[in-house]
């Protein structure tokens, strides 16, 4: 099936609801929106990804993947992306711009949040409760789960509700099997992977063929990218997209209700789009620029900011990590690249370890004989060349894996996305800029949960183990730039979503998490923009629209 | 595309990287500087200058230290000479024979639950491990 639909009609002059953001989150809200008879339309500064332009099933795939595939934008440099500032910033951010937005790129690990992580400040005295539950997102979880053809394994105790999935979980393989031993010699907590990636075939969509290429595009189309699982419906049911728009500006009315988008395309041409009501999904960096970017009399600090919490507490999940080498030879190139496994044995608080919050852990296989090698300079030559070079790669090579650390990071209101005074991007529009340091807390979380997973790989019996404790481009979470709450004065939007100081403006992205978790975030990005459009849905007699 | 003056100096640095030991042949023995460099220059034009680079700094000498002297006075231009020489390497397949390793090629999913849902047994009779919903 291809991935690219160019249905094009004619745009109305006013939509019921225009939406900035063709990924994740904005993909469900234009699905649900035109099946249920909105005018919608959606803006999206990148374009399709053919999935023949993927270069996982081709011999140059290591190669390519560190530039053009790379997921941090200041690398890749693509057409359709736009720089960010990070010289004041402990991590990178990833991301893709293009319909399906990250979740091209993603690696599809499928985590539902825990209870505990929708009340951190009711359990653990850190951080903020959200202003649901963990029941109230658990329906909508189970609709994603099914819409985005979910694999995986029911029963995991470590869920209330030990939620089954719409596929078989996919194959753990012998990384798997070598990893899951090492857990059952220590009594610690495993479950096989859920992964949004397609064990068999469901829908559209063919089974995984496990090139491991998770990261740089499905080859196979058997991930669950949005361009493939919610923009043809979307199209077929009525919606417009725009590809190649980069929005500038979020306009107001003189009410101050949101009234649509002053976009470029890629011919550099001005357009303004009028809506009645304005959607934004364009990630927890792209989100904030756009809001600060929106001065206007109404709005002098930005957008729905009366609150100056826009692109504050901005969370991106540091991540540690530790990669075990084996005498066995354990075919570690072969995917899901994607989890195999999962473990939660650590994710609740324990005060005795010195730290708050915790971290899920993920198994992952290490890839091709060319790896990581980068960033050689400065290193001795005979480190990584020489004869070293050919007892290197036989000795990782199929033979290494890695427990990864998803470390949950808390909110702090230093460490922001702001405007920067001087990049900008190739419309001349300013650029986001990152201030952001890893935290006490964290750093003691990683360095912990990392001396553990030393002794998973010790436990299976890996031969060596090499950790790293704040991978820099591991910021695949951009989250809590427009937290969502009860309280105008502690929050930019409420519940569903709604800015609080504009209420036709629905935030849905990862902006609006009120604390990160420690988990892979797309199946709550996902639910919970399906829980506020679905409210914005069966609400809309009384929903305030700009044109009134 | 290199010329021969550069691809002579580009061989001699890549045996330094790339020797003929452990079973496995040299980068030149492999053809990387006569044929598979040219693909991988093709896959990566952004890495052209710091490998051109590399070449340039590297052209004098005796090899070993001229691969030295491009790694201490210019790390970006040892990077791209390292990146774009090991992925030449692999881009031969009878490297990819020798090393075993298949490339990315199709390996359908399969279900083998059967192998683990015993060792799973004991995770579950751990019981659960959440903190449930404070209501």
């Amino acid at each position: 099936m291809s991935n690219t639909h160019l249905i094009q009609r004619p745009l109305p002059e006013v939509v019921d609801v225009l939406v900035i953001g063709a990924g994740a989150s904005g993909s469900v809200a234009v699905s649900e929106l035109a099946q249920n008879g909105f005018s919608v339309a959606c803006l999206e500064q990148g374009d399709w990804t053919p999935a023949t332009e993927f270069a996982g099933d081709k011999p140059e795939w290591e190669l390519v993947k560190q530039k053009k595939w790379h997921p941090n934008p200041n690398v890749r440099q693509g057409p359709s992306d736009y720089p960010i500032n990070t010289d004041e910033s402990d991590v990178n951010p990833l991301l893709y711009n293009g319909v399906g937005g990250s979740t091209i790129l993603y690696a599809a690990h499928w985590c539902r949040m825990m209870p505990s992580d929708f009340q951190t400040r009711t359990l653990d005295d850190v951080g903020d409760d959200w202003p649901f539950t963990y029941e109230d997102l658990q329906p909508f979880y189970e609709e994603m789960e099914r819409t985005m053809g979910v694999s995986g394994l029911g029963g995991d105790p470590a869920y209330p509700d030990e939620p089954s999935f719409p596929l078989p979980p996919l194959p753990l393989g012998k990384v798997g099997l070598k990893a899951a031993a090492g857990m059952d010699k220590l009594g610690w907590h495993w479950w096989p992977g859920a992964n949004s990636i397609a064990s068999k075939e469901i829908g559209h969509r063919p089974a995984c063929l496990r090139y491991g290429a998770c990261l740089t595009g499905c080859p196979a189309g058997a991930k669950a990218s949005t361009d493939l699982t919610h923009w043809p419906d979307a199209l077929e049911a009525g919606a417009h997209l725009v590809t190649g728009a980069r929005v500038r500006e979020i306009t107001v009315d003189d009410k101050g209700l949101a009234s649509g988008a002053v976009y470029i395309d890629r011919d550099g041409v001005e357009h303004t789009q009028k809506a009645r009501i304005v959607v934004l999904a364009a990630n927890g960096v792209g989100t904030p620029r756009l809001m600060l970017l929106s001065k206007s009399e109404q709005h002098p600090n930005g957008l729905a900011n009366s609150t100056d919490l826009v692109g504050r507490r901005l969370m991106m999940h540091p991540y540690g990590a530790a990669v075990g080498t084996y005498e066995d030879e354990l075919e570690s190139w072969l995917g899901p690249a994607g989890q195999i496994l999962h473990s939660m044995e650590f994710y609740e608080t324990d005060k005795s370890r010195g730290f708050v919050r915790g971290a899920k852990w993920n198994l992952m296989p290490s890839g091709g004989p060319l790896g990581m090698r980068s960033g050689y300079g400065g290193r001795p030559v005979d480190e990584s060349f020489g004869v070293n070079f050919h007892k290197n790669v036989k000795r990782v090579l199929g033979r290494s894996f890695e427990w990864g650390v998803i470390a949950e990071d808390l909110p702090d209101e230093s460490n922001r996305v702001i405007l920067d005074p001087e990049l900008t991007d190739s419309d001349g529009i300013p650029a986001p800029k990152l201030l952001y340091k890893s935290s006490e807390n964290t750093e003691k979380l990683i360095k912990w949960h990392v001396a553990r997973a030393v002794e998973a790989h010790e436990a299976a019996g890996a031969t060596s183990i090499e950790t790293t404790e704040l991978m820099r481009d591991c910021g695949w979470h951009l989250l809590g730039t427009a937290k969502m709450g009860n309280d105008p004065k502690t929050s930019v939007v409420n519940q569903w979503g709604a800015a609080h100081d504009c209420p036709n403006l629905i935030i849905i992205d990862g902006s609006v998490f009120a604390t990160s978790s420690g988990m892979n975030p797309t199946a709550t990005i996902m639910a919970n923009a399906l829980r506020s459009i679905r409210h914005l849905v069966e609400n809309r007699a009384t929903q305030p629209m700009s044109g009134e | 595309m290199l010329t021969d003056e550069q691809r002579a100096v580009y061989s001699r640095l890549a045996d330094v990287l790339i020797p003929s030991a452990e079973g496995m042949p040299s980068a030149s023995e492999a053809d990387v500087p006569t044929k598979w460099i040219n693909d991988a220059l093709g896959y990566r034009p952004d890495l052209v200058p710091a490998f051109l680079q590399a070449l340039e700094i590297g052209a004098d000498g005796e090899a070993e230290a001229a691969v030295v002297r491009i790694n201490s006075t210019d790390s970006v231009a040892f990077d791209a000479l390292g990146v774009l020489t090991s992925g030449s390497y692999f881009l031969n397949p009878a490297v990819k024979e020798l090393i075993g390793y298949p490339g990315q090629v199709p390996s359908p999913a399969y279900d083998d639950t059967a192998t683990y849902i015993d060792m799973l047994a004991a995770v579950v009779e751990r019981g659960p491990i959440f903190r449930p919903t404070v209501t």
